[in-house]
C-alpha cells in the first residue's frame, strides 16, 4: 500500500495504491493524518490503483472523512473500480461520500 | 488439516464430509493465507474476478470477526475454517473458541444513525455477498455458501 500526494489546481490529490484492508488501514490513516493535521481544506482521493477494500478499509475512509469534516475540510473519492464502487453502494456509503467518476471530474467540482 | 500458524507447518486433512480444514492461531496477519488457500482451490472453476473478490472478502471478514470478536485476539485460541466444493457450491465454515454473540439482533450499518460508525459492516457484507449465511445458535460458528455457477 502506498499514498502519494500532489498539489493540483490548489488542492491535494492523493493517489492510493494497493489494498485498503485491516492490515493496511493504520498506514492509510497515518498518511491522511498528515493532511488532516495541516487542516487541508480540499482533498481528492484517487482510488484507481486500489485493488481491494474490506470493512476495515471502508471504516478507515469514513474516519478520514469525519476528521476532515470536523474542521470544515472537504473530500471527494474518484476512479473507483466497479467492484469497489459496488461495496459503497451495498453499504450505502455512496450517500455519505462525494464520489466522482474521474480525478478531473472531482477537481472540477471543487474549483 | 492445514495449519498456517506458528510453525508454518502445513498438513492436509479432510473431515468425513470431504471438507478441507484449516486451523490458525488468532493472528490477523494470517487472514490472507486462509483466503488465498481457498481461492486457489477454485481455479478449476474459472470464476470471474468480481466473484473471487466477493469470496475473498467474505472469508477475510468472517475470519477477522472470529479472531477479533470471537477469540479476542488471543493467540492461544484457534480459528477453524473448513471448505468444500460440492455440486457447484462452495461451502465455508468458520468457527472460533469464543462464547458467540447475538447474531439475530445486529444493528443495520446502512441506516443514518449507524452509517458513520467504525464497525458493523463485516457481517452485513457477508450476508449481502454470499448466497446462504447461517450461524449456529450461540454465534461462534458461521456457515457461508456461494453458488459457483
Amino acid at each position: 500500500m502506498a499514498v502519494k500526494t500532489e498539489q493540483k489546481n490548489g488542492l491535494a490529490v492523493c493517489h492510493v495504491e494497493g489494498e485498503i484492508d485491516i492490515n493496511t488501514a493504520p498506514d492509510i490513516k497515518k498518511a491522511f493524518d498528515k493532511l488532516i493535521g495541516k487542516k487541508e481544506p480540499r482533498v481528492v482521493i484517487n482510488l484507481a490503483k486500489v485493488t481491494y477494500v474490506d470493512s476495515s478499509g471502508l471504516a478507515t475512509l469514513v474516519e478520514i472523512l469525519k476528521n476532515m469534516r470536523s474542521y470544515g475540510g472537504k473530500m471527494k473519492l474518484s476512479n473507483m473500480s466497479p467492484k469497489i464502487k459496488s461495496l459503497f453502494e451495498i453499504t450505502k456509503l455512496e450517500k455519505l461520500f462525494d464520489i466522482a467518476v474521474s480525478e478531473e471530474d472531482a477537481i472540477s467540482k471543487f474549483v | 488439516m492445514i495449519n498456517l500458524g506458528r510453525s508454518g507447518f502445513l498438513k492436509n486433512n479432510k473431515d468425513r464430509a470431504g471438507a478441507i480444514i484449516i486451523k490458525i492461531p488468532s493472528e490477523i496477519k494470517l487472514l490472507r493465507n486462509v483466503s488465498s488457500e481457498i481461492l486457489e482451490s477454485l481455479a478449476p472453476y474459472k470464476m470471474e474476478d468480481a466473484a473471487l473478490f466477493d469470496i475473498r472478502l467474505c472469508i477475510e471478514e468472517a475470519v477477522r470477526n472470529a479472531i477479533v470478536h470471537g477469540n479476542n485476539c488471543d493467540k492461544n485460541r484457534d480459528v477453524e475454517v473448513s471448505y468444500v466444493v460440492e455440486h457447484d457450491k462452495l461451502i465455508i465454515e468458520v468457527a472460533d473458541q469464543g462464547k458467540g454473540f447475538d447474531h439475530k439482533h445486529l444493528p443495520d450499518p446502512t441506516v443514518e444513525d449507524n452509517i458513520t460508525r467504525n464497525n458493523g459492516r463485516g457481517v452485513y457484507l457477508i450476508k449481502r455477498l454470499m448466497d446462504i449465511v447461517e450461524y449456529n445458535e450461540s454465534g461462534n460458528r458461521l456457515k457461508m455458501v456461494k453458488y459457483l455457477k
